[in-house]
């Protein structure tokens, strides 16, 4: 009993090591690859930055999520519709005000899109991860639909929308030679900490945490557990919309389709990394920045991406069955 | 005379404590036989040595003449036993006939047309109708009773063991569900019922045997014995005599419930319209035996299930339709029956869980500070044995868990407290002292229910007794106040 | 109109394997979103395999790969106790990751002559009767009772000398059987492996199953209205109805949609496994 855990660290070592050794990659090369291509300048720390930063805002709204016993798998349908009417709004209307405008719009939109499944999980106890899941292929369809038709931008040959006006486009809040430190990035930590501030300082964010850990102890306390469901997913969908409003405003500058790249995946394997302390969400994000940009410069050599997608998931298991075997000692 | 069932010197020791001592149980083929005693008292042990669930330390067991020894309950199954237990057994989601061959189809594909037909034969043998095909959820809570007993019929049980089998039901469904037992004795069956209503064992029952603290206490024919000398050995006829405790009651009247009904987990109705007016000051004990519907009240007074009809106020506040938080920040304080669930969150620390039901009285407007002042205090109350303030709840021993939610629920200015069974995993100190913490209270005006099983911790603690039996709530007459043998047989229902 | 029919089949046959591999999954208890995952690398062995060995040889090694699969996810779930959605997000994860780095190396070849290919009616056929078998396995053995019961309620189908574990063992190898049968059916359509092929087939399944009330036939009819949906889109695609020309999106949605719909509960009771998800 007491071998399990190793034995699954073994195995999943195993994996990893096998995967590159089937292709003939060389291990070490590889890892310094990853390394050097999302480290090994200022230019290429900026591309890591970049990658990081959806995933703070992201990562926080599936941690709201999950500490109140949620899986939101939704996270990436939510940035996809914020991202899409958020984009509309500032092409509408130019300028700071529009940005402002865009990231309310994001906001409401994104909240929107995680009502149902918040609702159908308090009132009908349907899981929402499955929920999650159709709204995911329905905003995907949904804002395709969109950008090909009704949001399309005059002269653009592909679906998307119109490029921002200059004057809505964040500019990077700093600037060092090659480093660039976006506004976005900055928000991104505000809300990591208002989100810990949040969560661990308040009475709002004390009965969320509560009906996650333990709904009948949260009833007992007065708590109404549905109506916290409901919240959660409303603030988490909130918080995804605006990741996405962001995103077009300070890197994409529009919304095309396949805007997504799984950032909401990453998101949830960003929260689950986390822990009890919301802070670790800029630890985790930053891991998973650094995977996908150093991911990027391993398929310059050969070697895939995919195999970064195996680490993760070895990564997430383990994470998992070691909380696991932590528990059992609790209750032992 | 044939004995079916002989149990002879069984014992069996959970760690310190004597579950049973040498005790000595035989059954009569062909007939009812009620064992009966007060909770804790060891028939649930007793009946799952005999179904091979547990092993006793010492003793012997023949069933049927044959001496027989049970590894696991397949062993006793194998032999003709058969046990239904509290615990409902039956799935909704699978149809009735499903339910019935579960576990004993018969082989690795099913012959509905035959399995049918034996179901509805062992049906009609009992005067039950099913509809095979429709699924469990829609069985009445009789209906599922009836089912399982058609289980035990279904695996050619012999000797059945049925524990507390009308606990859910109506009086008729109760009795018609005797008749069938009844029936299913006359056809050579051993029936065997762990039951605390008297009132079945002596219109039902053939012969009836009293546990009382692992001991058997008395055996005898049903039809040579009296209801009070019955109830007097259940509870025990030792006469301490006791001081009353004082009690600083007041005139004004603060709970007062009105005609609360309230349903159970399985639809049935649990609490019967019930009316109770508690006053400040006092401290009043609900007795009776477990599954009566204390819970169900409880739940309700709380606002974790809403009433089916009735209605309580506090302090003129209508509390039926107010939630749960309101009633805290109007002095609800609770001590709930399982804090490992309801009390508290395990995987937190003692900090985090100091404030869990009072999170939004002004003490916690500042919640961290405050965890950090407060959590300490209501450690220290009761003496809960920790490591750190720090650790988590669930690296805490049951009883410590157990000192700390009383602590926190009399910290704060409780005005209403609500005890289930608050003394469970304490030593006799702490429970005096937890006690005399709700006194204290009760003394400076609030009022507080107590639910216990244990008769003799009401008497000592409370000054006023109620009982609920079966869904109903009544009160001794003011002369047996704290008559123990009286208080009994409201409990089992023999008045 | 054969051609149309045609176009049915093809687009149903892989969402019926596949939702019959979440059935045998999803009943037993343990929920599975990494169906996406299992199909994809069944697409993926069977190419791979299918190149070196031939036909039969494919197919087999996709089932063999989908039910390791099927078992690691089974151990994560039932031994290893972890949730069961990440579980099955590993799952999906290490698939798709591992196929596509297999694929982009190149070391192995992952298109298919037609000698190396099964006949897809065989296919066909496989998914035309496995909702009946699977049925009658429901209804008429000893394995498909256990196999509800275990779903709906592990601790008194327990008490009745039942080993939900080994019940759920069971249940999953025959998920990875399901999975490789639909990977390899995909991938003997379009005779070679790409990237991430399956497209969302397994969420599309498992939204089959939930709106079948997680039954087999139910599903399977559910499968043939998304099946449905979608030859309607190919054919009518660009075509105005009344007018108006319906974006192939909104024929996308349909299926997601009235998944949601029947979650909500205005299409007829809730019919999740009680036990989902439970130990």
């Amino acid at each position: 009993m007491k071998a399990r855990v190793p034995i699954l660290f073994a195995c999943g070592i195993l994996l990893m090591i096998g995967s590159l050794m089937i292709v003939h990659a060389p291990i070490g090369e590889a890892v310094a690859t990853i390394f050097q291509g999302s480290l090994g300048n200022l230019k290429k720390i900026s591309g890591t930055i970049k990658e990081m930063t959806p995933l703070l805002i992201l990562g926080s709204a599936v941690y709201l999520a999950l500490k109140a016993g949620l899986f939101n798998i939704g996270a990436e349908g939510q940035y996809l519709v914020g991202a899409c009417f958020a984009c509309q709004t500032m092409v509408m209307v130019p300028g700071p005000v529009g940005v402002g405008l865009g990231c309310l719009v994001g906001i409401v939109t994104g909240a929107l899109w995680a009502l149902p499944a918040g609702l159908i999980k308090a009132f009908r106890n349907g899981h929402e991860v499955i929920t999650t899941i159709m709204l995911n292929a329905v905003a995907a369809n949904m804002t395709k639909a969109l950008v090909a038709g009704p949001f399309k931008g005059k002269g653009q040959l592909v679906p998307s929308t119109a490029v921002l006006p200059v004057n809505s486009q964040l500019t990077p809040l700093f600037t060092f030679r090659d480093l660039e430190i976006p506004q976005s990035f900055v928000i991104g930590i505000v809300v990591v900490v208002g989100l810990a501030y949040w969560l661990n300082k308040t009475v709002a964010g004390y009965e969320l945490k509560a009906s996650g850990a333990n709904p009948t102890a949260a009833q007992f306390a007065g708590i109404k557990t549905k109506q916290v469901t409901v919240k959660a997913m409303l603030m988490s969908g909130g918080l995804a919309g605006l990741a996405g409003a962001l995103q077009v405003a300070q890197f994409e500058h529009r919304f095309y389709d396949g805007f997504a790249t799984g950032y909401g995946f990453d998101a949830l394997g960003v929260s689950l990394l986390v822990g009890s302390n919301p802070l670790f969400l800029l630890a985790s994000s930053f891991f998973f920045g650094l995977l996908n940009k150093g991911g990027t410069a391993l398929s310059l050599i050969g070697v895939n991406k995919g195999i970064t997608m195996v680490v993760l998931a070895v990564v997430i298991v383990m994470f998992a069955a070691v909380r696991y075997g932590r528990k059992q000692v609790n209750h032992g | 005379m044939i004995l079916a069932v002989s149990m002879q010197g069984i014992s069996k020791q959970y760690g310190s404590v004597q579950a049973l001592g040498n005790v000595t149980f035989e059954v009569e083929k062909g007939t009812i036989h009620a064992l009966v005693g007060e909770n804790g008292a060891g028939k649930t042990t007793l009946m799952r040595a005999l179904y091979g669930a547990m092993q006793p330390d010492s003793g012997s067991i023949t069933v049927n003449g044959q001496a027989a020894h049970f590894h696991d309950s397949r062993a006793a199954i194998d032999a003709g036993i058969g046990m239904v237990s509290q615990h409902y057994g039956i799935i909704g989601e699978l149809t009735n006939l499903d339910n019935l061959v579960l576990g004993a189809e018969g082989g690795p594909v099913l012959m509905k047309g035959s399995m049918e037909q034996r179901a509805n034969e062992l049906a009609a043998s009992m005067g039950f109708e099913f509809d095979w095909a429709a699924e469990s959820s829609t069985l009445s809570p009789a209906g599922g009773q009836k089912l399982e007993i058609l289980k035990l019929l279904w695996r050619n049980s012999q000797i059945m063991i049925l524990d507390e089998p009308t606990a859910m039901l109506s009086p008729q469904d109760s009795d018609a569900l005797y008749e069938s037992l009844k029936q299913l004795a006359a056809n050579g069956a051993t029936v065997i019922v762990v039951t605390h209503r008297i009132a079945e064992v002596f219109e039902h029952c053939r012969r009836v045997t009293v546990l009382r603290g692992g001991v058997k206490v008395a055996d005898h024919d049903v039809a040579d014995v009296k209801p009070e000398q019955l109830a007097e050995e259940i509870v025990g006829g030792t006469v301490i005599e006791r001081p009353v405790p004082v009690s600083n009651e007041r005139s004004n009247i603060r709970l007062r419930i009105d005609a609360l009904s309230v349903r159970g987990s399985k639809g049935e109705t649990a609490v019967k319209g019930i009316d109770l007016q508690v006053k400040s000051g006092q401290l009043v004990g609900i007795a009776g035996v477990d599954g009566n519907g204390q819970r169900e009240l409880f739940h309700a007074l709380i606002g974790v299930s809403k009433p089916m009809s009735g209605s309580f106020s506090f302090d003129g506040n209508q509390w039926d339709t107010e939630p749960g938080s309101t009633r805290i920040l109007e002095g609800l304080r609770v001590i709930p029956e399982d804090r490992h669930d309801e009390g508290v969150i395990e995987e937190w620390s003692l900090y985090d869980n100091s404030a869990l039901g009072l999170q939004r009285l002004p003490v916690f407007r500042r919640l961290t500070s405050a965890m950090k002042s407060e959590a300490p205090v209501m450690a220290e109350m009761f003496k809960t044995k920790h490591g750190n303030l720090s650790d988590s709840m669930g690296s805490l021993s049951g009883g410590n868990q157990q000192r700390f939610v009383a602590g926190r629920a009399l910290r704060i200015d409780p005005q209403m407290i609500l005890a289930f069974q608050p003394a469970r995993g304490l030593d006799l100190n702490s429970t005096t002292k937890v006690y005399q913490e709700i006194r204290k209270a009760c003394d400076e005006g609030a009022c507080a229910i107590v639910v216990s099983f244990d008769l003799d911790e009401l008497l000592d603690f409370c000054d006023r007794i109620v009982v609920m039996c079966h869904g109903h709530l009544s009160e001794p007459k003011p002369e047996e106040a704290r008559d123990r043998a009286a208080i009994g047989r409201l409990m089992v229902g023999a008045e | 109109m054969v051609s149309f029919l045609l176009q049915i089949i093809t687009m149903s046959a892989p969402l019926i394997l596949m939702a019959m591999a979440g059935y045998m999954s999803e009943r037993s208890g343990v929920i599975n979103i990494g169906l996406e995952g299992k199909m994809l690398a069944g697409c993926f062995i069977c190419a791979a395999a299918g190149a070196h060995f031939g036909a039969v040889g494919g197919l087999a090694f996709a089932i063999l790969a989908c039910i390791a699969l099927s078992l690691l996810h089974w151990s994560l779930t039932q031994m290893y106790r972890i949730d069961h959605i990440i579980s099955g997000m590993a799952v999906n994860l290490l698939a798709s990751g591992f196929t596509g780095f297999m694929d982009s190396s190149g070391i192995w070849k992952t298109t298919l002559t037609d000698s190396q290919r099964l006949p897809l009616p065989m296919y066909y056929a496989i998914a035309v009767i496995s909702p009946f078998l699977l049925f009658a396995m429901a209804g008429r053995t000893q394995f498909g009772l256990r196999h509800k019961s275990v779903g709906s309620d592990p601790d008194k189908a327990r008490l009745l000398g039942i080993h939900p574990q080994r019940v759920r063992f069971s249940a999953l190898i025959m998920t990875g059987v399901f999975a490789g049968l639909a990977g390899s059916l995909l991938v003997t359509e379009t005779s070679g492996f790409t990237k991430e092929m399956t497209s969302g087939r397994g969420y599309i399944a498992l939204a089959a199953l939930i709106l079948g009330g997680w039954r087999p036939i139910p599903a399977t009819a559910a499968c043939l209205l998304f099946g449905v949906a979608k030859a309607v889109q190919i054919r009518f695609s660009g075509t105005p109805i009344f007018n108006f020309d319906i974006p192939s999106e909104i024929w996308n949605m349909l299926p997601y949609i009235v998944t949601l719909l029947a979650l909500a509960g205005l299409l007829g009771r809730n019919r999740t496994p009680a036990g989902l998800g439970k130990h």
